[in-house]
């Protein structure tokens, strides 16, 4: 098991409802794949270093969690497969203990 | 001549091994941008005296802001230039 961190930049256009039905996916996928999440971290809509899809602004949300490591490919597929995510990146912060 | 002093430039040091609570990471740009030209370079160590350690960190933490739109690539590009969108 392995700590990671995933950085996920949503598209501004999308609702609340949205936003929340593409976290509760992608967090139920972690748990379905043997992970834990330690923290969802929301920062909110901020301006775009960088027009993306010709948007200056976008919804950032940090996610914490505990995975093994087979799980981030299914994991980075399914963020890829989902429509209104803009960036994504998944940095790994540790090893740890597997937890039982 | 007699007047004229040697010059001796401040003695550089590095930001990251003064202080060991200074963060370098990519979610927060705001320190990274220090270290970065108005044109969105990385500046090289010999300049802004980081050590080599904290350097090879730092450029990775820059690269991955810059893929996350936290920083920008290019001034061209910057959000700054652009037409305000949503």
């Amino acid at each position: 098991m392995r700590k990671y961190e995933n950085l996920l930049l949503l598209s501004p256009e999308l609702s609340a409802e949205e936003r929340q039905v593409i976290l509760d996916n992608l967090t139920a996928i972690m748990v379905r794949e043997g992970g834990k999440i330690l923290e969802v971290n929301e920062w909110g809509m901020r301006d775009l270093a960088y027009a993306v899809r010709k948007m200056d602004r976008g919804y950032y949300v940090l996610i914490n969690s505990v995975m093994p490591g087979a799980a981030v490919a299914e994991l980075e597929r399914n963020i890829r497969i989902t429509d209104g995510i803009l960036k994504f990146v998944t940095v790994k912060l540790a090893d740890v203990e597997e937890v039982a | 001549m007699a007047f004229r002093k040697k010059f001796t430039p401040r003695r550089k040091f590095c930001r990251f091994c003064a202080d060991k609570e200074a963060p370098i990471d990519y979610k927060r740009p705001d320190i990274l941008r220090d270290f970065i030209t108005e044109r969105g370079k990385i500046i090289p160590r010999r300049i802004t005296g980081t050590c080599a350690k904290h350097q090879r960190r730092l450029t990775t933490e820059i690269k991955r802001a810059r893929q996350m739109a936290l920083l920008f690539f290019t001034a061209v590009h910057s959000s700054a230039v652009r037409k305000r969108t949503i």
